[in-house]
């Protein structure tokens, strides 16, 4: 849930930003899991962002807009290159791996 | 994303909003949702029981409204938040604001699906 909650705003924020009036575009989305870590890229050739500059939410304002870079962060590692193209990484270790860390400890004692 | 909204009976209006409210969907809404508000409805009862998914676009249309709404002297209750969109409200600190106490429970599934008129 975390992890699809991420990438539609990591996809979207491309979409309605980094490519804002563009009628074609292109973005290369790979996913890579390894060892219950999934890890995934988006690389565009749009416009690019700071996303250190990006204040957080004023949740007591009730902000309407400016959330999906706080969904994006919340949920997942997050790391961003700016170039061409632009390298948005997200990453998380997966449940499943935490399960069968635990089963393997259980068993172990 | 499947949307049905009931005009004020008695001072209440109804919203019922299924499936996935993204940044591609919430397209379809605004203008109904903007007739709505201009209705100027006392109170809006939001049912997002069967709301499967809402990202932060989703989220924005949904602060519009009750801010809206709320700028008019009215109010909106929203109910039945579960799963995926219930996690979005609680990170985003909306389930303070913009749940009753009683909504932030969520409910149990209902037992038979009703067949509803959509739009």
């Amino acid at each position: 849930m975390q992890v699809v909650s991420a990438v539609g705003e990591a996809f979207n924020n491309v979409v309605l930003h980094g490519y804002a009036g563009r009628k074609e575009a292109s973005i290369d989305l790979r996913i890579q899991t390894r060892r219950g870590l999934i890890r995934i890229e988006l690389r565009d050739w749009g416009a690019s962002f700071d996303p250190t500059t990006v204040p957080p939410p004023a949740f007591d304002t009730l902000p309407e807009s400016g959330l999906g870079l706080y969904i994006m962060q919340s949920f997942m590692e997050m790391t961003y290159r700016a170039g061409r193209p632009n390298l948005l990484t997200l990453s998380k270790r997966c449940l499943a791996e935490r399960a069968g860390a635990v089963r393997k400890a259980e068993s172990a004692t | 994303m499947r949307f049905e909204i009931s005009p004020a009976k008695e001072g209440v209006a109804r919203l019922v909003i299924e499936g996935e409210l993204d940044a591609v969907s919430v397209a379809e809404l605004r203008s109904d949702l903007e007739k709505l508000v201009k209705a100027r409805p006392p109170v809006v009862e939001v049912d997002l029981s069967q709301l499967r998914m809402v990202d932060s676009s989703g989220v924005g249309a949904l602060v519009s409204l009750y801010k809206r709404v709320r700028a008019q002297g009215g109010n909106v209750n929203i109910t039945g938040l579960r799963d995926q969109p219930l996690a979005i409200f609680r990170l985003l600190r909306l389930d303070r604001v913009m749940l009753s106490s009683d909504s932030r429970v969520p409910p149990s599934p209902p037992a038979h699906k009703q067949s509803k008129s959509r739009h």
